[in-house]
């Protein structure tokens, strides 16, 4: 009886063996033939460590005797989760000797100043077409905001001037607000060029004030508070401001009152040609 | 690739032919026609399936004819329309006309701008309004400020109030607008046996077909068809919508004179007032014309920079090399 | 390349010189973009433009 009756072994899998159809276990992927890997440490004295990839020792014993046959069999199992998926396609990178990286000579500049300024180049004209281009947008959303064509059509006024005789006022109405133009006697001329402006409260020559001697041309509102000034009217033979009494001279020129300027003049052009004026 | 494609469908129909001959042998061969590569019925299908250029041919093919057909036809082959309008309701499609500003680069003929100008002043004004241009529009677009302060001169504005509080009439200013005919839509109304002449300010925008369609209703005009009943003070017109229009022919050969001396025919009136109405209706037209090609060129040429400088800038990510050295295996 | 050189030394080398450089560029560019464009559209269009029969009513006024 001393031949050994059992020849039954157990046999632990790891998981990563599955069991084909026919309930033989496979595990194609585990290199048996495979070492610890040099340095790893603990060996020092114990002879050879535990083969990481073959299950511990102490994880199968099967005690025999030689009289009673098998009386004690011990194993530590792999879990039993049936069949194994094998995988078919796989992302990882195949395992090589050496690294391969793919060549990127080919990428190199040759020439290195040439490469450099032709990056340099298009960057600059990068910037340089985006700021034209942020230019032209800025200005056009701007030319958005002036006035639009048709309030600068009604904003210019043409007066015919050959219907003022001399010695005469006209009002007219521009931008809502009266224009007075005169057409004023050489008299009035003198007397307006001949004034010691240089002592007034808003001095100014009436050069300064006429394009032509004989045309002057003002916005009719008192400077004081807004007042329309009456014509011909006043101590100084022009303009009177009936509210709080202000005197105009014949050039428009505050001289007495409460009026801090002179009234105002608007732009205007004469056209000698046609004998007509422009405002605005 | 086309020389190949007869090949393979005969083999295909032999191979159909042969299956209804001998049938029952078949099937299988039939049934695994994708395993067995040596079976002829399955060598067409293959070939179609297995060649991009056939069937990027076939695709071709297919989405070209459907393209055709909705070109010829206007619809999509094999889908029904319903239509609320028979055509006669909705009015005959016009032709497309070369106008002179149709391309993409094409400003306006402004000789004929001022000769549409001319024919509407003397004919279509009668009745229809330009509520929405002024004189100045015309001012730098086909007539000189001489000519148009004149022209707006002879009609007289209501203008005011004046100093006692009345209103006055004086001659017309550039920033004054074009007189209407008729004072109100009422009046309009009355003089036309119930139908208001639209205003043409839009009219180009305003109506399916544009400059189209209103060239075709301008010449369009002729004898009703035999059956078609149309009602006194009706005109029949077959690009108008419902074939019957109010608006009488205007446009006769040799109505007016112009002073460039162009042959005034109908079609060259037509022609030419449509022209000033399609300005009307766009006087923007030719400035958004040049700012448009300035745009086009402009990104296009920025969009070509940008992924320059893009690609640059990812060249220092897209070449770097990542090695890994593993550590050194002791024997 | 010598020429990539001078250029490089003369306007990328100092941003200082680099950037009103853009500006500067912008604004000729613009405007010779501008002229550019105008010819070209001139001589698309030519005959048809107001410009180009202005002439004929001118002289009459």
């Amino acid at each position: 009886m001393a031949a050994v009756q059992l020849a039954k072994k157990a046999v632990t899998v790891p998981p990563t063996v599955r069991t084909l159809a026919s309930g033989v276990p496979v595990a194609p992927l585990i290199d048996l033939k495979v070492r610890a890997p040099a340095g790893h440490g603990h060996e020092h004295g114990h002879g050879h460590a535990p083969r990481s990839d073959l299950p511990a020792r102490w994880a199968t014993k099967v005690s025999r005797s030689s009289s009673l046959g098998l009386y004690n069999k011990s194993y530590t199992a792999a879990p039993v989760t049936g069949v194994f998926q094998k995988s078919l396609m796989h992302t990882s990178a195949v395992a090589r000797d050496a690294p391969q990286v793919p060549d990127f000579s080919k990428y190199q500049a040759k020439d290195e100043s040439r490469n450099r300024g032709l990056a340099y180049f298009m960057i600059g004209s990068l910037g340089l077409l985006s700021a034209s281009v942020a230019k032209s947008t800025v200005t056009e959303f701007l030319a958005t905001m002036s006035a639009s064509a048709d309030v600068l059509a009604m904003a210019r006024v043409e007066v015919d001037l050959a219907a003022i005789p001399e010695g005469k006022n006209v009002i007219i109405k521009w931008r809502g607000k009266p224009v007075f133009i005169r057409h004023r006697t050489q008299d009035e001329i003198e007397e307006a060029r001949n004034t010691d402006w240089k002592s007034l409260r808003d001095p100014e020559s009436d050069e300064q004030r006429t394009k032509k001697p004989e045309w002057l041309v003002m916005l009719g509102v008192c400077t004081h508070l807004g007042c329309v000034p009456i014509g011909e009217a006043g101590d100084y033979g022009g303009w009177f401001c009936p509210c709080h009494g202000s005197h105009y001279d014949i050039s428009g020129r505050i001289r007495k009152g409460p009026a801090p300027l002179n009234l105002e003049v608007p732009q205007y052009d004469i056209n000698e040609a046609d004998g007509k004026l422009v405002i605005g | 690739m086309l020389a190949r494609l007869p090949a393979g469908a005969l083999k295909n129909v032999a191979a159909l032919r042969s299956a209804s001959f001998n049938g029952a042998r078949n099937i299988p061969r039939v049934r695994f026609a994708s395993t067995s590569s040596s079976s002829s019925s399955s060598s067409a299908f293959e070939f179609l399936t297995g060649s991009r250029a056939a069937l990027a041919t076939a695709t071709v093919l297919s989405v070209g004819s459907v393209a055709w057909y909705a070109n010829l036809y206007g619809t999509l082959p094999f889908i029904g329309e319903v239509h609320a309008n028979s055509p006669a309701e909705e009015g005959l499609h016009p032709p497309h006309y070369p106008w002179s500003h149709s391309g993409w680069l094409d400003t306006f003929d402004h000789a004929s701008i001022r000769r549409g100008y001319q024919v509407y002043r003397e004919v279509c004004a009668a009745c229809h309004s330009l509520d929405r241009i002024a004189w100045r529009n015309l001012v730098g677009v086909s007539h000189t400020v001489d000519e148009v302060k004149a022209m707006a001169e002879e009609v007289e504005y209501e203008d005011g109030p004046n100093d006692q509080g009345e209103m006055f009439m004086r001659p017309g200013k550039l920033s004054d607008y074009m007189p209407a005919p008729y004072p109100n839509e009422e009046a309009a109304r009355a003089s036309n046996g119930g139908a208001l002449p639209p205003d043409l300010s839009l009219i180009v925008k305003a109506r399916h077909g544009g400059a189209d369609y209103i060239f075709s209703l301008l010449t369009g005009y002729r004898d009703p068809p035999a059956g078609f009943e149309i009602r006194d003070g009706m005109n029949y017109n077959p690009y108008f919508p419902g074939n019957a229009i109010s608006m009488a022919r205007v446009l006769f050969d040799g109505l007016v004179e112009y002073e460039d001396g162009t042959p005034a025919t109908t079609s060259q009136m037509a022609k030419d007032v449509v022209t000033f109405l399609n300005w009307a209706a766009e006087p923007e037209h030719d400035e958004r014309k040049k700012n448009g090609l300035k745009a086009v060129i402009l990104f296009t040429t920025l969009w070509a920079i940008s992924i320059y400088v893009k690609r640059f800038k990812w060249s220092v990510i897209k070449s770097r090399k990542i090695v890994y050295t593993p550590p050194a295996d002791k024997p | 390349m010598s020429l990539a050189n001078t250029v490089y030394n003369a306007i990328v080398k100092r941003n200082s010189v680099f950037v009103p450089t853009i500006f500067v560029g912008a604004f000729a560019f613009s405007i010779g973009f501008d002229v550019g464009i105008t010819k070209f559209w001139d001589t698309w269009n030519k005959g048809k433009q107001w410009k180009d029969i202005r002439d004929k009513y001118v002289e009459q006024a």
